[in-house]
């Protein structure tokens, strides 16, 4: 069977202010369809910016990205932005909720973004929908501001999972959460992985890690020990 | 199609959360662009309305631009000569000037010497004189002497050969003007300006006329009132009803103040010209005297009145820049605040090309939204001004809207929408999504 994401040697070299750094030095990674994979790492080990180049917001330097079998490694950016509309759904740190909108119309917007067209009326089902998925559908009107951590967390859960994406790509969600309320954010992302979505976790937390189907270490750039099962 | 129009759809709502997220905001910036477009439309609309009011009536005092204009010397034979030339053509037309008093027979007139109606009679009051060619003056014995005064006006008697119409398009105020088809009717028929019209009514003239150099007085018919664009009181007569109680050569007489302009088309032939000059002077006329100038009054007029066009319209334009840089200010501070919004935008799959157009069209709107309402306070303001001030100023009656200010105003909002939204618009699109959302 196809992976969903087979990535081989992926090599990134960023300048900031100074000298070019090489943040990744040869990654590789595949996710199967319904496969979780937690990225534990030191902070710089350049985890973000992995999920970055998975998640095409970024292009990699060197290597190879394959996508559903297709090499992607250097799509323009009017394909890259279909493809995130269509394959990916995407967890910050910062939930980056739009505070002016309701939560029902922050997970709605991503089904406003040039890509397709759903009438009002399906948009909001499918909103709606979403958010009692992440068990929070009482709370549709609320504006972010009247809403705790975890459950903005949630909100942007259901946002990414809205146009049903392939993967979902969470980048420390629960780090701004204390261990009860990333618990249940955690839950929410891996039940995604039993309707079939593949999910990639950069964490600190190894509990969390560890409800995930593989655990993956980064250091320097390069993975270690990959593919193999690292028991806590 | 079905993609297409969902991106429009999509664009709608993202460019309608912006501005709404940002009320009060854009509705800051909207205040100073609001009284920049203002000013350009006022300025537009003030200096298009009043070139139309002194325009219109050049055209009535002064004739036509391209219309041929020739004085005919005073002497006792122009007249007869040029009435003979220009009979029946219709390219040309003449208006030989005298004076008449019509009200109380044998009464010294209200305005002895033809002045204005208005004030206290506005009369010069001096000795009448006539002055020759030759520069030499000598005073014209008053032809009231002695005479009681009362009620009745004097003016100057214009009678017209031909259609002069087609180059001072008077306006006609009531009633008719003169019909020169129909065959000469013994009463003759007259049209008084409004001066003149204006000064019957205020001291109820009886209606006996007596003109300078006519054979008999007679009792007029008026028939019309026109527009004229003349300070003194006038009235138009037809030649051929007037030389019914007066014999032509009385109409160049010097001492009826007779003198003969003479209207060419600018399609009239030479050779016309020609003749008329070489039979003057035939008739012993210094050919010095005949000259023909070319009437250019509204061009002169016109490009004066741009150039104070152009001022105003710079300081209009000042006053827009303050408004565009309100807006480019909010368009900026705004994009910062703005980036998380665009980053994650991008991140769910919006196209960048698409994401910068939303942004930019969101001042553009604004600014569009802004012109519109500009443009509607200008037209209605411009309407109470005209309702309430109209009858006391004659040129602000009915005045329409005019759409070179409208056409101004939206370019002015355009501008604006389009300065102050491109450099967001830019950096929208330029936004690294990977740094904003890195955590
Ligand atoms: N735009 C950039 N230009 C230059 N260097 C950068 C840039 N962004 C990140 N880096 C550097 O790249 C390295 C990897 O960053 P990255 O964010 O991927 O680390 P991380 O593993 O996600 O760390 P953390 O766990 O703290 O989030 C860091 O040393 C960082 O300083
Ligand atoms: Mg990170």
């Amino acid at each position: 069977m196809t992976p969903l994401i087979s990535i081989t040697g992926l090599t990134k070299t960023l300048k900031g202010q100074g000298e070019p750094r090489t943040i990744l030095a040869g990654a590789d990674l595949t996710l199967h369809s319904g496969e979780s994979i937690a990225i534990l790492g030191r902070s710089g080990s350049g985890k973000s910016t992995l999920l970055s180049l998975i998640g095409l917001f970024d292009r990699a330097d060197g290597g190879q990205y394959l996508l559903n079998g297709n090499d992607i490694t250097r799509i323009p950016e009017r394909k890259a932005a279909a493809l995130r509309s269509e394959e990916f759904g995407f967890v910050f740190q910062r939930f980056f909720l739009l505070k002016h909108l309701s939560a029902v119309q922050n997970v709605s917007m991503a089904l406003v973004n040039g890509q397709g067209w759903l009438p009002r009326r399906k948009r909001k089902a499918k909103a709606m929908e979403a958010l009692e998925r992440v068990g929070i559908g009482h709370l549709a009107k609320h504006k972010p501001p009247r809403l705790s951590g975890g459950e903005q967390q949630r909100v942007a859960i259901a946002r990414a999972l809205v146009r049903d994406p392939k993967i979902l790509l969470a980048d420390e969600p629960t780090g701004a959460l204390d261990t009860e309320t990333g618990n249940l954010v955690v839950e929410a992302l891996r039940s995604a992985t039993d309707r079939g979505c593949g999910l990639i976790l950069v964490t600190h937390d190894h509990d969390h890690a560890a409800k995930m189907g593989k655990v993956m270490q980064l250091t320097n750039g390069v993975f270690e020990n990959s593919n193999q099962r690292v028991v806590v | 199609m079905i993609r297409l129009s969902g991106r429009f759809r999509s664009s709608l709502i993202i460019g309608g959360q912006g501005i709404r997220a940002r009320k009060m905001r854009t509705f800051l910036s909207m205040i100073s662009l609001f009284l920049g477009v203002l000013a350009v439309v006022t300025v537009q609309a003030g200096s298009v309305i009043a070139q139309r009011a002194l325009l219109s009536d050049i055209e009535i005092s002064q004739g036509k631009d391209g219309t041929l204009q020739m004085y005919l010397p005073s002497n006792p034979q122009a007249v007869p000569i040029t009435m003979d030339l220009i009979q029946g053509r219709e390219d040309v037309a003449g208006v030989t000037t005298g004076k008449a008093i019509i009200g109380e027979p044998g009464v010294k007139p209200i305005n002895e010497g033809g002045g204005p109606l208005d004030g206290n009679g506005g009369a010069y009051r001096g000795p009448m004189m006539t002055c020759d060619a030759s520069g030499q003056c000598r005073e014209l014995e008053d032809p009231n002497e002695g005479a009681p005064s009362g009620q009745a006006i004097e003016l100057s008697m214009k009678a017209v050969t031909g259609d002069i119409l087609q180059f001072r398009p008077f306006r006609l105020e009531s009633g008719d003007w003169l019909d020169s088809s129909s065959t000469p009717s013994l009463s003759p028929r007259i049209v008084l300006n409004t001066k003149a019209a204006e000064g019957f009514a205020k001291y109820k003239i009886p209606a006996e006329m007596r003109v300078e150099g006519a054979l008999a007085n007679t009792t007029p018919r008026i028939i019309g009132v026109v527009n004229d664009g003349s300070w003194g009181p006038a009235a138009y007569i037809r030649s051929d009803e007037l030389l019914n109680w007066m014999p032509v050569d009385s109409l160049s007489d010097p001492r009826y103040g007779g003198s003969m302009e003479l209207m060419l088309a600018p399609s009239t032939t030479a050779d016309l010209q020609q003749t008329l000059k070489s039979r003057l002077t035939a008739a012993g006329m210094n050919p010095d005297e005949l000259h023909v100038r070319t009437i250019n009054s509204l061009k002169e007029m016109q490009s004066q009145l741009s150039l104070m066009r152009w001022i105003f319209l710079g300081m209009a334009a000042l006053v827009l820049l303050i408004g565009v840089a309100g807006i480019l200010n909010v368009g900026l501070a705004t994009v910062g605040e703005r980036i998380e919004e665009f980053a994650l935008r991008r991140a769910v799959g919006t196209p960048r090309l698409l994401l910068a157009g939303i942004v930019l069209a969101e001042t553009l709107l604004t600014g569009l939204l802004t012109a519109a309402a500009a443009i509607g306070f200008g037209a209605a303001a411009l309407k109470a001004v005209s309702m309430v001030l109209g009858s006391r100023e004659p040129f602000l009656q009915n005045v329409a809207f005019p759409w070179e200010a409208g056409v101004a105003g939206v370019l002015a909002g355009l501008i604006a929408g389009i300065l102050g939204g491109l450099i967001p618009a830019i950096r929208a699109a330029r936004i690294p999504i990977a740094t904003v959302m890195r955590a």
